[in-house]
């Protein structure tokens, strides 16, 4: 079949040679016909005619990032010129991944298989291997607890890594969900406490993966274990460590608002439910066992042992699931703002904690008083029982989001949580004013639309337009804001400013890349294969992505991916092989391949 | 009335140096974060979006350009990177070309060579007549007094004729201005009395530039740097143009220094040229936002402007040490430069010496009509949901 090849190539910013695969294509049999046509202008219907008459083309190839773009111009050509307009087939080499180090072979072998009329996704499907059945899933927020729980209630072994000294990410800070105002704590913490309890699930908490090596199907994987100090089997939460312990150090867990000591348990209902000693801060480890240690003295079961140190353990799997998670960013360096500097400007997650019933405040919405340290004798502002309740509240949208100079991406969470805290304000403050600025309202789930309806209608003001400015005037918070709908600016006196601050990824994500040979996007989320198609794998077969480490996205989502990724990994354990490594596929094997399905 | 779209304008302005309005997606930071955007004058966001909408017509009557000093705090703040400051500045030149009736300065705004070849004509049409003036009845030896190459009462006459000429088209562009502004762009008739009453703001705005001022309190900038220079440059400008206009005899005698006029001459002289150098300065190392882009007028502009104060000072020196013929020939350069220069105001930038106070003075009228409307038709507060 006589076949031309047209290259249409967006911009070539990614590390693709078009002359290269070009010439290569210009080898294959049968292609009589090589253009390189770029992307702009449009390629010319008459043109594109002439060209297939005069080479007298029965097939055409289009290559390109976007391909299926310019499939109109040339199916048209073709039929003008008379030609089969099923013989127009596309060679993209976005879809089909051709990224990262074997992108020129990927790009080569998508144009190949064009060529000779057979789909790339046919041809290259890597030869399976033998799967080891264990798993390992990296992060255990709401996303990796659904998936260990969905694949060891299949009879499956799981190992569940998690880097803090609890499971629960961070849904177990959260008071409510949208748009159904369920609790939180409700949902996730009977499967934590689910996860801890199941007999096909190995909890391995305050520990991060440090090496992997092998191939899908089955990698080994080198784990490093902290020193928690604290046997988890005999601690029964008694709590009188944490009574003698001096050291007062600001807790993770409620973002920094209260303060925990350095040996903890990170919140009541954490799993496992023991306690952890903050090696940074116990003076005992610091002292080298000079000074103190009286919790090891206190506990009545002696299972407290602060010199214990680090392990490493290694542990063979088949499939490996990340789940890290997110953090948010860093406001302070927004500083039209004034987080830091005014004491009640709030990150959205601090609100999550004081509005929670769990918090500091026992989820009373409060603000911050004055406090002079006993020991620094510095002014500080915080919780403190005596807090009034905010007579109004601003809540800002996009903060960081949408922008060109933080992130570009919408955080996708951010509006549907601001509308939220604006109905949980409502509800525990009587007579309060909040006033949520907004630039464009995303509600776009099931139920979410009538949820942003129901709090306009329960006399929330929702301003049409971003506020850029938080200043203080004698002691009063002042939001400045375009009012755009009633077209005025408009400025509000509140008590409490509650940012909705962009995602990001969580920090490790950079290290997790490198360390699993997995790409990230632009934005720093990890890429997955095909967004459309295969929305949980990545470019490295056995290696799954899900949740919020992928892309921003809510709980129902998270979960439904949690689950999805299950599904992949139960696939291969079920079938008994794990799809390998698509670069493992060499060009030549392609070659070979897509020819003996084009004789058949 | 019905409204026209003008689908091609945010292209044509693209011409004129707004290149990313399309970008904006209306959040209203600009606005939020400008310290001259109030109750009545909401910009830029508004403007913005009547340059997305291509409402042409409505951007016409509006004001609101004029009330920005370009202070570049929404450009530094927008989040689409959409450079609403410099959309500001490109309205403005836009508006310009649109109050101009003679169409040459949009010519000069979408091209900078055209500009170029106008000033350079200009220049050598100037320069062949005065030498040929110069050289038919005087003796290039001599500056000033009996038989001087360029005597002062001509220069004089001279002067007046080109500064009536300039006159001239700036009290039409003015008055167009006033009629697209004050009778298209109210919805009542402006009563007589408001315009007496708001008279003072013209010559207030004119003489302190306070607003620019305002802006620069929010800006990081030391010493109202920005607004001390601009005031300083404007200033120089003005004293210069009236010496030149109505004490050129007194101001060319020499050679002894007439101090009642030359002490405001060298006052005027170093406002001017520490504001070229500082304008041009910052125009080449792009520090500050405001200076990021350079329209090609903004380059005749500054680079005539440095020109004129470097020859005028040089004329001035070599009058004063007495080398004669040297001084003619700078005093001749000098003119080819200030010619040009002073034919070229009516169309370019330069005229917001004019329009930017008379935009004060009609926006303070526009307000007293406002509250006078609300007066009478709204009674009722606007309620925010």
């Amino acid at each position: 079949m006589r076949t031309g090849v047209f290259f249409c190539q967006m911009e070539d910013s990614r590390n693709l040679n078009i002359d290269a695969i070009a010439k290569y294509s210009a080898n294959l049999p049968e292609v009589e016909t090589v253009q390189i046509l770029g992307s702009k202008p449009h390629p010319d219907l008459n043109i594109v005619c002439e060209q297939i008459k005069s080479n007298n083309l029965e097939r055409i190839v289009i290559a390109g990032d976007m391909p299926g773009y310019f499939k109109p111009v040339f199916t048209r050509a073709m039929a003008m010129a008379g030609g089969n307009t099923n013989e127009v087939r596309l060679a993209s080499f976005l879809e089909h991944g051709a990224r990262g180090e074997n992108a020129m072979d990927r790009a080569k072998a998508i144009v190949a298989c064009a060529t000779m009329g057979v789909p790339f996704s046919l041809v290259a499907v890597p030869s399976g291997n033998p799967v080891n059945h264990a798993t390992l899933i990296i992060g255990a927020g709401i996303a990796g607890i659904q998936s260990a729980l969905e694949i060891a209630n299949a009879g499956k072994q799981v190992y569940l890594v998690e880097q803090s000294g609890t499971i629960g990410g961070h849904m177990a800070m959260f008071d409510k969900t949208f748009p159904t105002l369920d609790c939180a704590a409700c949902i996730l913490t009977p499967r934590m406490v689910s996860v801890g309890q199941h007999d096909m699930i190995r909890l391995l908490t305050y520990s991060k993966v440090t090496a992997v090596t092998g191939k899908p199907g089955s990698y080994r994987v080198k784990i490093r274990q902290k020193a928690r100090h604290v046997d988890i089997k005999a601690c029964v939460a008694c709590n009188q460590c944490t009574d003698v312990c001096p050291v007062k150090v600001k807790s993770e867990f409620d973002t920094g608002l209260s303060l925990r000591k350095a040996i903890y348990i990170p919140f009541p209902q954490a799993v496992p439910n023991a306690y952890l000693v903050d090696a940074e801060n116990c003076t005992y480890i610091q002292s080298e066992g000079e000074k103190c240690g009286a919790c090891q003295r206190k506990c009545p079961k002696e299972c407290i042992n602060l010199d214990e140190t680090d392990q490493t353990l290694d542990i063979e799997v088949g499939n490996i699931i990340l789940a890290t998670g997110y953090e948010l960013l860093d406001v302070s360096r927004i500083e039209q703002y004034g987080y830091g500097v005014y004491p009640n400007v709030l990150t959205s997650l601090e609100f999550e904690r004081l509005t929670n019933a769990s918090g500091m405040t026992g989820g009373r919405i409060i603000t911050k008083t004055k406090h002079i340290n006993k020991k620094t004798k510095d002014e500080e502002w915080i919780f403190s029982p005596e807090g009034m309740p905010p007579r109004s509240v601003a809540i800002i949208h996009c903060v960081g989001s949408r922008n060109k100079k933080y992130n570009p991406y919408c955080s996708r969470v951010c509006c549907m949580y601001s509308l939220k805290f604006a109905h949980l304000i409502k509800e525990k403050i009587p007579n309060v004013a909040v006033y949520e600025f907004y630039i464009d309202m995303r509600a776009f789930g099931k139920g979410y639309e009538e949820f942003a309806e129901r709090i306009k209608q329960e006399g929330t003001f929702i301003v049409r337009g971003h506020s850029a400015s938080v200043t203080m005037n004698n002691g009063q918070m002042v939001v400045r804001g375009e009012d755009i709908f009633n077209d005025r600016l408009v400025e509000f006196k509140v008590d409490m400013v509650v940012l909705a601050v962009g995602l990001i990824p969580s920090p490790g994500v950079e290290e997790l890349s490198r360390i699993f040979g997995i790409q990230r996007d632009s934005d720093g989320w990890f890429s997955e294969l095909d967004y459309n198609g295969s929305p949980t794998d990545t470019d490295r077969g056995g290696i799954y992505v899900a949740g919020m480490c992928q892309a921003p996205k809510d709980i129902p989502d998270t979960v439904a991916q949690a689950s999805a990724v299950a599904a992949g990994v139960l696939r291969s354990l079920t079938s008994g092989k794990g799809i390998g490594h698509l670069s493992s596929l060499s060009l030549s094997e392609i070659e070979k391949r897509a020819k003996n399905i084009q004789t058949i | 009335m019905a409204i026209r779209v003008n689908p091609r304008f945010i292209d044509d302005l693209d011409r004129f140096g707004a290149e990313d309005v399309q970008l904006c997606y209306q959040c209203g930071d600009c606005s939020t974060v400008c310290s001259h955007a109030d109750e009545v004058f909401v910009f830029p966001r508004k403007s913005m979006r009547l340059l997305q909408m291509g409402l042409d017509k409505k951007i016409e009557t509006t004001l609101e350009p004029w009330l920005c000093y370009y202070c570049g705090q929404c450009s530094e703040q927008c989040p689409r990177e959409a450079e609403p400051g410099e959309t500001m500045m490109s309205l403005r030149r836009w508006l310009i070309s649109r109050y101009d009736f003679t169409g040459i300065a949009r010519q000069f705004f979408i091209s900078g060579t055209t500009e170029i070849i106008a000033v350079v004509f200009v220049a050598i049409l100037t320069g062949i007549f005065l030498l040929y003036y110069g050289f038919s009845g005087g003796n290039i030896d001599i500056y000033d007094g009996e038989g001087a190459f360029l005597p002062s009462t001509f220069i004089h006459k001279f002067d007046l004729s080109v500064g009536l000429a300039v006159g001239v088209f700036l009290l039409i562009n003015a008055l167009r201005m006033w009629y697209m502004t004050m009778i298209k762009g109210v919805t009542i008739p402006v009563p007589w009395w408001i315009y007496l009453k708001q008279l003072y703001q013209f010559p207030w705005h004119f003489f302190t530039q306070k607003r620019y001022s305002e802006c620069e309190s929010k800006n990081r900038q030391p010493l109202y740097m920005p607004w001390f220079i601009h005031l300083g440059l404007m200033l120089g400008y003005v004293t210069m143009l009236i010496l030149v206009m109505v004490y050129i005899e007194k101001f060319q005698a020499g050679p002894e220094i007439q101090w009642s006029v030359h002490i405001f001459g060298y006052l005027a002289s170093i406002g001017l040229i520490v504001g070229t150098i500082y304008f041009i300065r910052n125009r080449v190392r792009k520090n500050y936002v405001q200076y990021k882009k350079s329209h090609s007028t903004d380059w005749v502009f500054v680079t005539l402007l440095f020109l004129i104060v470097v020859t005028g000072i040089t004329q001035h020196i070599l009058h004063r040490t007495g080398i004669y013929e040297w001084a003619n020939i700078m005093y001749v350069v000098h003119l080819m430069c200030v010619v040009p220069w002073l034919l070229r105001m009516p169309f370019t930038k330069w005229a917001h010496l004019i329009y930017r106070p008379l935009a004060m003075y009609f926006a303070a009228i526009r307000r007293d009509v406002l509250a006078l409307q609300e007066k009478l038709v709204y009674s009722f507060p606007i309620n925010i949901k």
